[in-house]
């Protein structure tokens, strides 16, 4: 019934198999298992701030990471949006997730589809099982949005190549175990032709890790140096020079997911929590509920780039769309929450208190419309989106 | 006062297709507002036809939306999502042709008989739910070209779903932005006959409430739709400084939020069908945001259609004003987007909200 000039936008319908259903119970079970250990605090940006080893383990135990990898390499083969339903129960309470968050999302799948049957033998086991944990190194000073300028270098050796350079705002690189990097393999005339992808060992002679605070004070992410690093031949992700087929074709699964969305809402469930001890005004909740409406709508949306997915489809602009949407929807919740239940932000109220989580999401703030993509080059991909359809 | 009787049926023929900006039928479509768009073609994917009684709601609700992108002149999603299913869940019979309805708690309402203590098969027809009914139904959509009108209010007996045809009532002409009809119909102690009232459950009510707002939610999800047509057509042909205005960046800008918000209002809108057919906690929850969110989307989405459409836009010369007056005057029709918000929020608390996020799908 969609007009030809709409269908970028085209999202499935969403019925979730009634297993999701049981699955959902399932988490909620788990979690509050670990709430009573103490492990789930309700906290915003679990997914980038919720560093706990054990926890990820715990939940691959259960099946529960990089499940919807096949089971013949350890996965639980259980589809995305079985996946999807695992992950936004996690967001939503705020457990501690970012330990796996990229192996789970990223490193996870982009093995499966572009590694050696060698390389899916070896990690994807231990990924599935909450034991070996990635980083991204894609950004470097100078390539950000522009990633296709990256400098790092990846010269022929004997049994080999040799990386040397610096990318920059790596997550997790100083904790986890591997980084996918891009690096340039050749020098084209195409800036696009040329790169390829490493799997680097972050333990190996010439990596340094320089840390790189946040606003918060907090050690999250790094640079992360590569001097003269040695990557054996098959530590070579897919096909030489094919890195930005490589790493574009994982955006939909990177910009479309819960955690586009749901990084902030552990701070609306504490507003709510807040408002039980008064009398909300009409006011009050008009707010809510506007807010309400669109967390439920954008959800909607997500999930058919999950069902997209599921189906093999590559539903990029769609992708793009759901991650401008949702970030700014991120940030609006903070807007909303501060304006029906003026609280003034203090980073050092007691721990899990509404001061402190507010100031917590807002000092995270400004990175949710920048990682993975600023908003103003996703708004570019959906009317070049819009365009190819023309 | 029903002065638009014989041009009740406008045929409009969809073996060309009225979708695109230039050859929009606006003459067609207007020349005559109360006309009834019946399409003849029944294909996909330029028809508009009334589904079949079968149809399910999702299905309804698509028919409905592709009615606010055309901007059909006629109370179609008001008689497929609305008027017709509730006349067949209190068991009426549900007649040809556009139907309308009106929620009116205000009526001053009585038995027909003298006593209203009388309740009971005792009257001489041996039925006494016939009724006596004062009062304004306000601001009917397009009364004066529907052959009746559902009206759902509160009897001495309780909830109450009857029939009324226009011509039984003082109309008083209105329009809303668009100039869609919105007329009130004034009841002079009208006698209701026992054949046409129907006692109805208090759920039926509420019902009718959702059905109303998600069907207005529908409408505007399609007239959202149109400004993105209209908009993109715009934007590619229209050049200034020597390239189409899309090749500018802050114009790519402002394009992906529209469409990015009608996305969103879409979605809102197919989330609920689901729940509207199974009832309860997840229907109240899935209208509310999507009523909500589509009213609280207007607001954007025509800003953005205007400004990309510049002076052009203003006027009556270019299409775009009629999706954006129906989208202003859309989002405060059966409950703005602070009413339903409210009680979207009323309806959850720190422990239900994510479940109630969660319920559908
Ligand atoms: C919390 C966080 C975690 C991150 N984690 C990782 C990680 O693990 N690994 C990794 O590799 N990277 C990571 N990044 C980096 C991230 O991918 C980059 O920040 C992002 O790609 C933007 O690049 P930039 O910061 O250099 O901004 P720039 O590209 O310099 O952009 C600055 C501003 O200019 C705008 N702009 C730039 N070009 C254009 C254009 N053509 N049109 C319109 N506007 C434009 C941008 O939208 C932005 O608003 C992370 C970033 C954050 C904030």
């Amino acid at each position: 019934m969609s007009p030809s000039t709409l269908s970028p936008i085209a999202f499935p319908d969403v019925a979730l198999p009634e297993s999701a259903r049981q699955l959902r119970t399932e988490v909620r079970a788990f979690l509050d298992e670990e709430r009573a250990r103490g492990t789930v605090l309700g906290r915003p940006d679990s997914w980038l701030a919720g560093w706990d080893r054990d926890f990820s383990h715990r939940l691959a135990e259960h099946g529960w990471v990089a499940m919807a990898l096949p089971t013949q390499y350890g996965g639980a083969g259980r589809g995305f949006l079985e996946r999807y339903v695992v992950i936004e129960e996690l967001l939503a309470a705020g457990a501690p997730v970012s330990a796996h968050w990229v192996s789970d999302r990223q490193a996870g799948p982009s093995i499966l589809q572009h590694g050696t049957e060698e390389q899916r033998r070896f990690f994807l086991p231990r990924i599935a099982a909450g034991q070996c944990f990635f980083s991204i190194g894609m950004s470097e000073k100078s390539s950000g949005s522009d990633l296709a300028s990256v400098g790092t270098r990846a010269e022929r050796t004997a049994g080999g190549w040799r990386l040397t350079g610096t990318k920059m705002w790596t997550g997790g690189a100083h904790v986890n175990d591997y980084a996918i990097v891009l690096a340039r393999t050749e020098e084209a005339q195409d800036r696009h032709a040329g790169l390829s992808q490493f799997i680097v060992d972050l333990r190996a002679p010439g990596v340094r890790i320089e840390p790189i605070r946040l606003m918060s004070g907090e050690h999250r992410f790094n640079a992360f140096h590569l001097e003269g690093v040695e990557v054996p031949d098959d530590m070579l992700l897919g096909q030489q020079g094919d890195g930005w087929q490589q790493v574009t074709g994982e955006l939909a699964f990177e910009r479309s997911g819960p955690e586009r969305y749901l990084s902030t809402f552990p701070l609306l469930v504490s507003l709510l929590r807040e408002l039980e001890q008064r009398t909300a005004t009409a006011e009050q909740l008009t707010q809510i509920g506007i807010l309400t409406a669109r967390l439920h709508s954008v959800r909607r949306l997500s999930l058919g780039v999950a069902a997209a997915l599921d189906a093999g489809a590559s539903p990029d602009t769609q992708a793009a769309l759901v991650k401008d949407l949702g970030t700014r929807l991120e940030g609006t919740l903070i807007d909303t929450v501060r304006s029906v239940l003026p609280t003034p932000a203090d980073p050092h109220a007691t721990p899990g208190s509404h001061a402190e989580l507010l100031a917590f999401a807002l000092l995270h703030s400004p990175g949710y419309t920048l990682r993975g993509g600023t908003n103003e080059i996703l708004r570019g991909i959906i009317t070049r989106g819009l365009e190819q359809n023309r | 006062m029903n002065t638009h009787a014989d041009t009740r049926t406008h045929t409009i023929d969809t073996n060309t297709p009225v979708i695109s900006a230039d050859d929009y039928d606006t003459a067609a479509f207007y020349s005559d507002p109360g006309a009834i768009a019946v399409v003849t073609n029944t294909t996909p994917p330029n028809a508009v036809a009334l589904p079949s009684p079968q149809a399910s709601t999702a299905e309804l609700l698509a028919a409905a939306q592709e009615a606010g992108r055309r901007a059909v002149p006629a109370p179609f999603a008001e008689t497929a999502l609305v008027a017709r299913p509730l006349l067949r869940r209190a068991g009426l019979p549900v007649p040809e042709g556009p139907i309308s309805y009106a929620i009116a708690p205000e009526l001053t309402i009585r038995y027909t008989h003298p006593s209203d203590s009388a309740v009971g098969s005792a009257g001489s027809s041996g039925d006494d739910d016939s009724l006596l009914v004062t009062g304004t139904l306000r601001r009917v959509p397009w009364a004066r070209t529907a052959t009746t009108v559902v009206v759902l209010a509160t009897a001495p007996f309780g909830p109450v779903l009857f029939t009324v045809t226009p011509d039984q009532a003082h109309l008083a002409p209105g329009a809303n932005l668009a100039e869609e009809p919105r007329d009130d119909l004034h009841l002079a102690a009208l006698e209701v006959p026992a054949a046409q009232v129907r006692r109805i459950p208090r759920e039926l009510l509420e019902e009718a409430e959702l059905r109303a707002a998600l069907a207005r939610a529908a409408l505007i999800a399609g007239a959202a739709e149109r400004c993105v047509e209209l908009t993109t057509a715009h934007t590619g042909t229209r050049a200034q400084f020597g390239r189409p205005l899309s090749h500018f960046q802050a114009v790519k800008q402002e394009q992906a939020r529209l469409i990015e918000e009608t996305a969103l209002v879409r979605a809102a809108v197919q989330a609920a069908a689901t729940p509207l057919d199974t009832g309860g906690r997840p229907a109240r929850f899935a209208v509310a945001a999507a009523k909500t969110q589509a009213s609280a989307s207007v607001a954007e989405i025509a800003r953005i259609a205007h400004q990309l459409h510049g002076a052009i836009g203003i006027t009556q010369l270019n299409p775009l004003h009629h999706a954006t007056t129906r989208l202003w005057s859309w989002r405060d029709e059966d409950g703005d987007e602070a009413t339903w918000a409210v009680r979207l929020a009323r309806s959850v608390t720190a422990d239900t909200l994510w479940p109630a996020l969660t319920t559908a799908p």
